[in-house]
């Protein structure tokens, strides 16, 4: 394979990977725990930034780019103070708008929150650079290692991919728990769990930050793969993108998530990427939306469930 | 009086302006089934949301096995051993009916976000036994056969049942059941009230249901109480109350 294939296709595996984590902690909050986490996107930046910050090192005030803190900590610290970063936002989030609304109101609280947090983003200069973002990131152990380029690229395959099995433990154990049925449980009647003891309020509130943390550590990797991190990186839209991928793949299915990662963010956007550009400038990228948007409307209206559905947890029964 | 289960004194709730419980004062003696029943509007399901807790009164004081209950959340008042049914069916559609039931459960050790990261080998025997007491319970109301389809596909009346199985798993002290005969053909009610009569005589559990079916109310509450427009006006058992001019004027009059 030539270099220029070698580089293709492990820059792929990476966003698969790392689409594959987010589609994990949203299938977690959204498909398990029935939390419509329209701001999900918001959660895998604050990583990415945390990520950023924490490498970057110490704000110099004479640099072309501005932000707060700044430090310089060892690979794999940055990837963890990603996902930190992402659990302490959805702990505040989720306190906030989780314990008492219903899961209509909570899909429009968290819509605004993720414009809210792009207008910060955008607008507090101070804080992560503006709308250009943060660059030049350092990328993990690229200094320590000493490989080539495409060396260094098969070696962030491998980092994501350890960073995926990890986040797939996390997620099955959760899942498989009497925990992750309780959350199921949650999801089919918030009041009825309620009514049988269970804490409505913190059972959505421990969903939501850890897939949170999940969604922080992948942005956290994000950041240290392509270096950069800006607004544009993380427009609201890109959590559509997700949920119509864990749509297609199959809600509360792991398998179906990842599939759905596969398929949608990886698959779709990439394949789109070769249609000979027609139209005016930006077509077809905007085509890409309403695909994504027609994608997402056909699986709710004929397959509900997915591709790979939530299989059934059957017990063994004595007869009669 | 001061020796019963529940006692609720003086419950009011305001909706706006709208009064929908004015004054509820009435006792549920332990091991006993009370029946709580009334014209349309008259306050009852109020009442029941109130004592479990998703509604919070306006006026007035619960108090439950001695402690004062009134303005608590829901699944405080269920972890106090308050446990109530829905009056629509409020299965956990896309769980098993064995999971249904495994989910009314609480605290075992892998209910919590570390106990289910340490993986299935901490929970295991817990588990075993949560399933092990479903299993019984399936056994008894006769729907061993059903424990591994889905809540969602059961018949309105097995939906009942599965409820009752479910609230029997949170091992209540007190048992509100809203409407439990409501959509379940007449057959199946019977079957019900048997179980029900049987809950309280066998295993001592206390029961306040809310229901229209006067023939059931009559078989297994020991007594009952009326109310209309918000308030207590009868109690007693059903042949006292059947007497009483003020419960005919308000089923016939409203």
């Amino acid at each position: 394979m030539s270099e220029a294939w070698q580089f293709y296709i492990s820059t792929l595996l990476v966003y698969l990977g790392v689409n594959v984590m987010a589609c994990w902690g949203l299938n977690l909050q959204f498909g398990v725990a029935g939390l419509l986490n329209f701001a999900f996107i918001i959660f895998q930046a604050i990583g990415a930034y945390a990520a950023a910050l924490v490498t970057l090192g110490p704000h110099d005030p004479d640099s072309y780019q501005d932000y707060i803190f700044g430090a310089h900590l060892p690979f794999p610290l940055p990837i963890l103070a990603g996902a930190v970063a992402g659990g302490l936002l959805a702990l505040f989030v989720g306190v906030i708008a989780l314990r008492r609304l219903r899961s209509d109101y909570q899909a429009v609280v968290m819509l605004v929150v993720s414009l809210i947090a792009a207008s910060i983003a955008t607008n507090a200069v101070g804080l992560f650079n503006g709308a250009p973002g943060l660059s030049l990131i350092p990328k993990p152990l690229a200094s320590t290692l000493d490989v080539s380029l495409v060396g260094y690229q098969w070696f962030y395959v491998g980092l994501v991919a350890v960073c995926c099995l990890i986040v797939f433990v996390i997620t099955k154990r959760i899942q498989s728990s009497p925990f992750g049925r309780s959350l199921r449980a949650l999801r089919d009647n918030p009041d009825a769990i309620a009514a049988l003891g269970g804490n409505v309020g913190t059972l959505r509130i421990r969903a939501f930050v850890i897939g949170g943390a999940i969604a922080g550590a992948s942005g956290a990797l994000l950041a240290g793969f392509i270096g950069a991190w800006s607004p544009a990186s993380w427009d609201y839209r890109e959590t559509f993108v997700l949920f119509t991928a864990i749509l297609v793949g199959g809600t509360g299915n792991m398998l179906g998530a990842a599939l759905g990662a596969l398929l949608v963010p990886i698959a779709f956007l990439e394949a789109s990427r070769f249609i000979p550009s027609f139209g005016r400038p930006g077509l077809v990228e905007a085509l890409q939306w309403v695909v994504i948007g027609g994608v997402t409307l056909l699986f709710l209206w004929f397959w509900p469930r997915g591709l790979l559905p939530e299989r059934k947890r059957t017990y063994t029964v004595p007869e009669g | 009086m001061n020796d019963d289960l529940l006692s609720v004194h003086g419950l009011g709730r305001r909706f706006g302006g709208v009064v929908a419980v004015a004054d509820a004062s009435f006792g549920v003696g332990r091991t006993s089934i009370v029946g709580l029943i009334g014209p349309n509007g008259a306050g009852k399901s109020t009442v029941l949301s109130m004592i479990a807790g998703s509604l919070r009164p306006t006026s007035g004081t619960i108090s439950f096995d001695g402690r004062e209950l009134s303005g608590t959340a829901p699944h405080t008042a269920a972890r106090r051993g308050i446990i109530r049914t829905f009056q629509t069916p409020s299965e956990f559609a896309r769980l098993t009916t064995l999971e249904n039931l495994l989910a009314g459960a609480r605290a075992t050790r892998g209910f919590t976000v570390g106990g289910a990261l340490l993986g299935r080998r901490w929970w295991r025997s817990d588990e075993d036994r949560l399933v092990e007491r479903a299993i019984g319970l399936l056994r008894r109301f006769d729907m061993l056969p059903m424990a591994n389809e889905y809540a969602g596909k059961l018949s309105s009346g097995q939906k009942r049942l599965l409820e009752l199985m479910r609230a029997l798993m949170a091992e209540p002290k007190l048992l509100l059941l809203d409407e439990p005969f409501a959509g379940v053909n007449p057959t199946l009610s019977r079957r019900i009230e048997g179980y029900l009569a049987r809950l309280c005589a066998e295993d001592g559990i206390t029961m306040l249901m809310v229901e229209h079916e006067m023939g059931a109310i009559e078989r297994i509450c020991h007594s009952v109480v009326v109310m209309a427009q918000g308030r207590v006006i009868s109690r007693g058992t059903m042949a006292e109350i059947r007497g009483d001019k003020k419960v005919l004027d308000a089923y016939l009059i409203g």
